[in-house]
């Protein structure tokens, strides 16, 4: 009786459940994966949902227009109930999901879980870490406050200064000669439309691409393996839980103010784009633009093409680990030196 | 994977997913719920009070009369379309501005503002009129509606 119904019912919708299910709950887990270090990637994972549901929420009520956008972000903090709540969670998810996936990238550099033959992997995740950025660019550039407003004009202003089409290119993002309305509408259509689908698509490429290579063995682990289901389940059911309460508790007691009014003929005296873009920041104020632009880009290309470049190195394994340990852990340095001294001397 | 299936579910397994999946749906729930309270919109009205300011026979026509509310002046004025109660505190830095009635104006001491009965800026730096309370006749008597203040424990 009960196989008949199913039978029936699978007639008319003629989709395999079980199959479906043995994919995404009996994947073959290496026993390696047990140790919190190897959970950093489900994080991000698991805050982009947050992010369109909170999102979607915001949209609800925010208005990208010049003249109602800081409005609207101010009507969301103080008036709308549990406004800067909702508000506050997208706004530390986004710099969570910035923390997690650099975390999740000095994971997969210093096991080298880019190798052969996955080198592909690490290129769709670093154009997630760039479409992260963006995505999150374009998000704190739409609440029109004082800093949102000229970190976007400082921001697009880069977008000019690539070679040959830096000045078209400029004029498509802001759709006019200055930061204004057309900007505006241009980077909400990519924050909440062209951005999400993009990462949307490319998580499920590097998912799949996981999936396919099955996940790297780090050395000196038993070579013994679990089912997704429920071993694996609950550790991200876990890493949930936590994420959730840890931005339910950001959001309550380091809420994200609104600032001053975005005021087109008047920069502010100290201006700064968001904590991630520190580094990048400092060097460019050290180096005329175009050449460090120059060389912000190699950095990039350097590391988007490091799976093929390492083995370039040397011939020996040994020597191979050890210069892409120390490139690895001077770049992180240098990094992170940067960040604070941008922090500490503005 | 025969075995997976056939394995016996122990008790400890049973509670610990329980407790696992039993926590991620309560967190999820109280998301949820919180989501519903975000996208509905406040309908809660500013509670106010009805308060007795003056009976109608006791301010002359083009006259005002100074009474306090809640430590707060506030000037009751009968005009020809009828009455009008403006909030004393002047709306540039707030002190409070005292009717002249042989200069038939409310004038401020501290920046020198000056507002007509009515209750509009003539002269000096106010930003706006006078603040207004919604006033209610009834027979002989005026009322105004004033919004309760609500005091937290931080405020």
């Amino acid at each position: 009786m009960v196989m008949s119904t199913q039978a029936e019912s699978s007639k008319r919708f003629p989709v395999d459940g079980t199959a479906i299910g043995d994919v995404l709950f009996k994947e073959k887990i290496p026993v390696h994966m047990k140790h919190w270090l190897f959970a950093m990637g489900t994080t991000p994972f698991i805050l982009f949902p947050i992010q369109i549901i909170t999102g979607l929420m915001l949209a609800f009520y925010f208005i990208p227009s010049p003249e109602l956008a800081y409005e609207s972000v101010r009507h969301i903090t103080q008036d709308v109930q549990l406004g800067f709540w909702i508000r506050g969670i997208h706004h530390w998810a986004a710099n969570l999901m910035i923390i997690s996936i650099f975390l999740h990238m000095m994971r997969v550099y210093f096991t080298q879980a880019y190798r052969k033959p996955r080198e592909l992997n690490w290129i769709f995740g670093f154009i997630l870490l760039g479409l992260t950025m963006t995505i999150s660019f374009t998000g704190y550039s739409l609440t029109y406050n004082q800093l949102s407003y000229w970190a976007a004009t400082v921001g697009s202003n880069m977008v000019g200064e690539v070679p040959l089409i830096g000045n078209l290119l400029l004029a498509w993002l802001r759709g006019g000669s200055d930061v204004g309305t057309n900007t505006l509408t241009r980077f909400y259509t990519l924050h909440v439309w062209v951005l999400p689908i993009l990462i949307t698509i490319m998580i499920a490429l590097h998912i799949i691409v996981l999936r396919g290579h099955g996940i790297s063995q780090p050395e000196g682990f038993p070579k013994e393996s679990y089912n997704f289901f429920p071993g694996h389940m609950y550790k991200i059911v876990i890493v949930g839980l936590f994420l959730l309460s840890l931005l339910s508790l950001l959001a309550v007691i380091l809420p994200p103010g609104i600032g001053d009014k975005a005021d087109p003929v008047n920069t502010p005296l100290h201006i700064q784009p968001e904590w991630y873009f520190f580094a990048v920041f400092l060097f460019l104020k050290w180096v005329p633009l175009s050449v460090g632009l120059f060389i912000v880009g190699l950095v990039i290309l350097v590391i988007v093409f490091w799976p093929f470049l390492e083995p370039l190195l040397s011939k020996k394994e040994s020597q191979r680990a050890l210069i892409s340990y120390l490139l690895g852990s001077v770049a992180i340095l240098t990094l992170i030196v940067f960040t604070l001294i941008e922090t500490f001397t503005n | 994977m025969e075995t997976d299936q056939a394995e016996k579910r122990t008790r400890r397994e049973f509670l610990r997913r329980m407790g696992v999946f039993g926590a991620l749906i309560l967190a999820m729930g109280a998301f949820l719920r919180q989501l519903l309270v975000f996208f509905s919109p406040s309908m809660k009205k500013t509670p106010t009070h009805k308060f007795l300011v003056a009976k109608v026979d006791e301010v002359p026509l083009g006259q005002a009369k100074e009474i306090t509310i809640q430590g707060k002046p506030v000037f009751v004025v009968h005009l020809e379309s009828g009455f009008k109660v403006f909030s004393g505190v002047c709306t540039h830095l707030g002190c409070i501005v005292k009717w002249e009635p042989n200069n038939d104006r409310f004038y401020c001491p501290c920046h020198k503002g000056v507002f007509n009965r009515e209750g509009d800026v003539m002269e000096g730096p106010p930003p706006r009129p006078l603040d207004e309370f919604v006033v209610e006749l009834d027979e002989n008597l005026v009322f105004i509606q004033v919004a309760d203040k609500r005091k937290g424990p931080w405020s």
